[in-house]
């Protein structure tokens, strides 16, 4: 019904742009259009009609208005709207038999188009995490059309700086605490640290450090003034796990493979990770250090093979906390925050491995692991002097200490007795 | 009572400059590792202190090293092949240490120019001079830098093992100086080691000798 209704009502506004094209009366100044091409005027003298739309097979409806005069402003005005659908002709159209099963079909069906101008871009997004998602079939992963309007689009670029669209869209709470931040303020927006196109996990890689050192590269020169083992603590620690003060903190345990020199990447099909976590979990709560040393026995099975390790990081327990980002002013400088016994960073502890669509894939460890003798071997490469000390250790310095001021003490006593007990006998003898 | 001159200057300059480092790396250790338990310092101080004081005994390591490997002062140093003949003196001498001292009973050990230590001394310097403190100082150069010696690092099993075997070695000498220095007592008087230390000259009686 609706269907029919849209038929005549698109062959009535082609017979009226016929009509005013005739009678030289310029229909699309009228529509706002004045800088497009006859063709796109014939187009717009319909597609300008608001509330314009069609119903699609789901009961969805797909809007099918333009605004002229905002498409005009747009940089696709200069390819016109046969580029991107060139399908359309006036002899098919309208293409009422096109079969559309939601917008959202639809919507990825279109990227195609878009790859025909933007290919290099589009190659940058397919390695995206926000491509895996969709791949995976998440229904509001974004794709082209979600956050560049393809009528309006400017040479600017999509992100509006006083609302955060189009990334606040989905990640709304994720925007008003930055917008609060240091980096906020400023005015900075979400592609400077999280790049527009190739958007990757934040807590996988070195994307994020590298866009932190990308704007301040003098950083480590900054830290090494006052920082010992600077390098290395840029190495553990995420910027945020100090240049956010108040937020909890946590260390992430990553499998990391020694000779690729890359996080451990779990393979499609081949949960080996998931598997063997889940069943040790199964045995009850979170992993303790015997269950982390079998772990690495398992990605390790010739005993003399010890390309995969556990690699630790220190960052903040939510996500949304690394983007209340603050003044240097205000960043913790108290070593003892972390190199304590008890540090409030080492009471959460997870152990990850990357996901084969690229996010993390995490679970629970039980903080004794980073105190655990145990843990020597498994968790070989991540230690914070005095934060997570061996207590096997502290036993024995204890032992050692009380030894060295022990045995002399008790050599001392002994000494003494000694000689009173022989002066008493010499004096027996004397007398 | 004759005299013999068995610590010459270079000795004694490594000696007290090595004592002293080595209670200022135990104090700075403690606060390095304990932070929090108590409180002389902050860790940075602690920290920076423990790097530059190590360096300082690095190089007064190479000072005892260079001295004994080009005199002839190395003799002391040099071990007894006979394993029967050291484990009889090393009983005899601690025997001493464990029994006889107590009812004064003369030190088994005759000190001369060079054979300054007992078997027992001879035995544990040997293994803390050419082992545990080359180990230590390698241990702590490689955790001074961690990110400069990643690949070192990694090689011995991670930052984890090689933080441990420092330890290991902070806790043996934590127990083994009070130890050492109150050996260093045992002499014929109270100070008669500790003033040799300082003088060179070590007193020799007839029926005492060494102690520390």
């Amino acid at each position: 019904m609706q269907g029919r209704s849209f038929t005549r009502l698109a062959l009535a506004a082609l017979f009226a742009v016929a009509g005013a094209l005739f009678l030289g009366q310029g229909a699309g100044r009228a529509a706002g259009i004045a800088n497009s091409n006859k063709v796109d005027q014939q187009c717009l003298a319909c597609h300008s009609i608001a509330g314009m739309e069609k119903e699609l097979q789901g009961g969805e409806k797909l809007s099918l208005h333009v605004d002229g005069a905002k498409f005009a402003k747009s940089v696709h005005s200069m390819i016109g709207c046969a580029v991107c659908h060139g399908s359309v002709t006036l002899e098919n159209h309208p293409p009422s038999k096109t079969k559309i099963p939601s917008l959202r079909e639809y919507s990825i069906e279109r990227t195609k188009v878009c790859a025909s101008c933007h290919g290099e871009v589009l190659k940058l997004y397919q390695g995206s995490i926000h491509a895996a998602l969709v791949r995976d079939g998440n229904p509001v992963a974004p794709i082209c059309t979600d956050c560049h309007n393809p009528h309006t689009v400017k040479a600017k670029g999509a992100y509006d700086t006083a609302t955060g669209a189009p990334c606040s869209k989905c990640h709304g709470s994720v925007f008003d605490a930055y917008a609060a931040s240091v980096h906020g303020k400023a005015g900075l927006d979400c592609s400077n640290c999280h790049r527009a196109h190739d958007v990757n996990p934040a807590t996988t890689g070195d994307q994020l450090k590298n866009a932190c050192l990308g704007c301040h590269p003098d950083a480590l020169a900054a830290h090494e003034i006052w920082l010992p083992n600077a390098a290395q603590h840029f190495e553990t620690v995420s910027c945020p796990a100090c240049h956010v003060p108040g937020a909890k903190r946590k260390v992430d345990l990553r499998l990391y493979d020694n000779v690729t020199k890359q996080s451990v990447a779990e393979k499609e099909g081949v949960p080996q990770f998931d598997n063997w976590v889940r069943s040790a979990k199964v045995k009850g709560g979170d992993l303790d250090a015997m269950a982390l040393y079998s772990l690495l026995r398992e990605f390790n099975r010739d005993p003399t093979d010890n390309k995969t390790t556990l690699r630790g990081r220190l960052e903040l327990s939510k996500g949304i906390d690394a983007h209340r980002l603050m003044a240097k002013s205000q960043a913790i400088r108290d070593c003892a925050r972390c190199h304590q016994q008890g540090a409030d960073a080492f009471q959460s502890v997870t152990v990850s491995i990357v996901g084969p669509d690229g996010r993390p894939v995490r679970y629970g460890a039980k903080p004794e692991v980073l105190h655990s003798i145990v843990s020597m071997d498994s968790v070989s490469g991540f230690y914070a002097i005095g934060g997570t000390r061996i207590k096997l250790l502290d036993w024995l310095l204890v032992l050692a200490v009380m030894g060295g001021i022990g045995v002399p003490i008790g050599h001392m006593t002994v000494r003494w007795l000694f000689k009173k007990y022989a002066k008493k006998i010499s004096g027996k003898e004397d007398s | 009572m004759p005299r013999i001159y068995v610590h010459p200057l270079p000795v004694r300059i490594w000696h007290w400059i090595n004592a002293l480092g080595f209670v200022a790396m135990l104090v700075t250790g403690f606060q390095i590792r304990y932070i929090g338990l108590f409180d002389l310092m902050s860790f940075r101080t602690a920290v920076v202190l423990h790097n530059w004081i190590g360096f300082v005994l690095i190089g007064n390591f190479f000072i005892w090293l260079a001295f004994y490997l080009f005199t002839d002062k190395i003799r002391v140093y040099h071990p007894e092949l006979s394993p029967m003949k050291h484990f009889r003196a090393s009983f005899r001498q601690a025997m001493f240490y464990g029994y006889g001292i107590f009812k004064g009973d003369p030190n088994p050990h005759h000190v001369s120019v060079y054979q300054k230590f007992n078997s027992m001394q001879s035995m544990s310097y040997q293994v803390i001079m050419l082992m545990l403190v080359p180990l230590q100082f390698y241990t702590g150069v490689l955790l001074w830098d961690v990110s400069r010696f990643s690949g070192m690092i990694d090689v011995l099993g991670g930052v984890r093992v090689v933080d441990t075997a420092h330890v290991l070695i902070f806790i043996f000498f934590a127990g083994f100086i009070p130890m050492h220095i109150y050996l260093a007592t045992l002499g014929h008087t109270r100070m008669a080691h500790i003033r040799s230390m300082l003088t060179g000259y070590e007193e020799v009686e007839e029926e005492h000798g060494a102690g520390a």
